[in-house]
Order: structure tokens, then sequence, then C-alpha cells
């Protein structure tokens, strides 16, 4: 019986997890404003190598807002990598939303 | 409604924290905006209207209270001809088409309301039936006033009144230059300056208006205005397809245009 090495793979292959996120907000109100800010400046410095962000304002899209069980604006979803996860606010507590989206834990450990 | 959270739930602690804006009220299919949000809403979208920005600091303190914001579509009909006024609008970004019945189905567009107008301007003039069809043609925000709250406003408000008979007498002089722009100019000239007229209204260059829509504007068959748009698409003025227009050389458009073009009044 012979056993077949398992398969490795190729050295350099790197394969990137794009983030996946919708950031539902009120367009123009003061925590709206500031949870898009705040979330640009993660995604900056945290998710260089890719990720996916949709803003849904909610005044024009309220039947979105209503079909995805959100409660409260601003209030960000991450979609992909599962697991999901939600943090509501304004985004300012960094700590809570690196954490919230798994990118914390990752960090630590690169 | 608010006790729809659990209590101590990361929704309810950061409404605690000033951090949220709105709260979405599932059984009434409802956006709420909380009161800071709410005003800072309102104070910027006041200014974005021309006609609401003209006005003294206290009177639009004063109508500020009574304002919603409201997200317009493409679409919508603000009011119908015969019926009550139930609303007044503000146009901030939308732009809502006034079309006259003509039977049949048939509609002429004889007025154009953006962010330097109202719509329900009717109700300033003592009318609370509304004698066009208000059609939203750009979707948008606008902000909204319920009829009996607007006649109140309006009567203690000196230079609103001032501000809204000028406007009215615009809206009058633009519907009497319809009038004669559809029975003098070619199509093409009117097409240009209908695209010209909602694209000052949206502030874009680019915007939804499918073919059905503009024949009815233009009162014209669909054939029509695609026979006239072709000569503007070859000179490279505009962009058309699948219903979005987009104007590419406005200069170029403007000298297309009839006459009647004066931009926004």
């Amino acid at each position: 019986m012979s056993r077949r090495p398992p398969k490795r793979k190729a050295s350099g292959a790197r394969t990137t997890t794009v983030v996946v996120l919708r950031l539902y907000i009120v367009g123009g109100a003061p925590n709206s404003v500031q949870a898009v800010a705040n979330l640009e400046a993660i995604c900056r410095e945290h998710l260089p190598d890719g990720h996916r962000l949709e803003v849904v304002d909610v005044l024009e899209h309220p039947q979105r807002a209503m079909a995805e069980g959100v409660l409260v604006t601003p209030s960000l979803s991450k979609l992909s990598p599962l697991p999901a996860a939600n943090v509501v606010g304004n985004l300012s507590d960094r700590d809570k939303v690196l954490l919230a989206l798994g990118i914390k834990r990752a960090a630590a450990t690169r | 409604m608010l006790l729809q959270l659990a209590k101590d739930s990361p929704e309810q602690r950061a409404i605690e924290a000033g951090e949220i804006d709105a709260v979405i009220d599932h059984t009434n299919s409802n956006v709420i905006l909380l009161p800071t949000a709410r005003q800072a809403l309102l104070a910027k979208a006041s200014i974005a209207n021309t006609l609401l920005a003209g006005l003294p600091g206290k009177e639009r303190q004063r109508l500020l209270a009574d304002f919603e914001p409201l997200a317009l579509r493409f679409g919508d009909v603000l009011q119908e001809p015969g019926a009550p006024i139930r609303h007044v609008y503000f146009p901030i970004d939308c732009v809502v088409s006034l079309l006259a019945p003509a039977g049949g189905g048939q509609a002429l567009e004889v007025g154009l309301v953006g962010r330097e107008g109202m719509v329900g301007i009717s109700l300033a003039l003592g009318v609370e039936v509304s004698s066009v069809r208000a059609l939203v043609r750009a979707g948008g925000r606008t902000l909204r006033m319920k009829a009996d709250l607007f006649t109140e406003a309006f009567h203690q408000c000196p230079r609103l009144q001032r501000e809204l008979y000028r406007c009215a007498d615009a809206k009058l002089a633009l519907a009497r230059q319809t009038a004669a722009c559809k029975c003098f100019h070619a199509i093409g000239g009117r097409l240009a300056r209908c695209l010209l007229m909602t694209s000052d209204r949206a502030m874009s260059e680019e915007f939804d208006l499918t073919q059905t829509f503009l024949a009815a504007t233009l009162g014209v068959r669909r054939a029509t205005v695609n026979e006239a748009a072709g000569p503007l698409q070859r000179r490279n003025l505009i962009r058309y397809a699948r219903g979005r227009i987009r104007i590419l050389d406005r200069t170029g458009l403007e000298e297309a245009s009839c006459g009647c073009y004066t931009g926004v009044a």
C-alpha cells in the first residue's frame, strides 16, 4: 500500500481573503458621516489587500433595512468571511470594530 | 417604539451613547430619525433648497420644526389633478415634473420643480386642490410638510410669502413659455431645453429619463423622441442609452436648445 505525500501549496502562492462589509447609514447625518470616515480609515490601515464595502442609505432604501433586519443606523455588517458580525454606532471605538471584524486577532498572530 | 430594542442590547447602549442617527421601526416600516440627526439633516437641507435658503434665519428655523426629510424615487406621484394638496415639498436634489392632463391618459409637462422651488405652491395662492399631476422625474431628497402646517407657517412668515409669490410668478412664466415653445419650436431644440432644465435641477450631468417619459413630457410620440435624440448624439452633445442620459457637451447642447432655455429661474 503506497501513501502519497500530502500536496503542498506552491511556495509564494498567497490566498487573499476579501472582507465583504455593508454599512447602513443615513446620508449626511452626523454619526453616519463619522462612521463612514472611521470605517474607511480602518479599511485603509487593516484591510489594504482587499475589501468590498457597500454603503446603504436607509432613507433612500428603507426596504433593504427592513428586509435585512437592521435595527439602528449606523450599523456595520461583516458578511464574509464567516462568521458574520455586526457593530452599531459611529465606529469610533476602533478596538471594538477590529474585534468584531476578526481583524485584531489576525493582526496579533501575524 | 424604542422599547422594541432589548434592554442593555448593543443598539440600546449605542443610542444612550449618542452614536445612533436613526431607528428602524419594523412594525410600521418606517425610518425614525433621532432628534440630533433630524436637526442636522434639516439644517443642511434647508440651505440646499434655494427658496428656503433665501429666507432669514429666524423664519427658516420656524419652518424647520415642521419639516420631514424624505427620499423620493423616479415615478412617485406627489399630487393628482383635482385631489386635495396634502403635503408641500421643497426639493433638495430631486426633480418633479408638473403635468397638465389632456385626456386619454395623455399629459403635457407645464412645469418643472427642483431645488429652486416648491411643489404645492397653489396653497400659497389660496387654492387647496392641485390642478396638475406632480410626478418625480429624477429621484432624490426633499423636505416635506403637511398642508395645514404649511398654511399656518405661510401666514406667519412675510418673507416666505414674498418668496413664494415670486416663485409662483416664475412657474407661471415657465408654463406660458412652455406653451409658446411647444407651438413654435422644433422638437430637437425642445428636447435639448428639456434635458438642460432637468440637469440644472438635478444638479447632475447624468440622469434617468425613459423615452416614454420624454415623449409624455414633450407631448410627442416615442419615435419622435428617438428621431430628435439622434442628431444630438451624433454631434456628441449627449449619450442616451437604456433610459440614462449623460450630457457630454453642455455648451453645445445650449446652442442646440431653442431660445426658451434660460437656466434655473
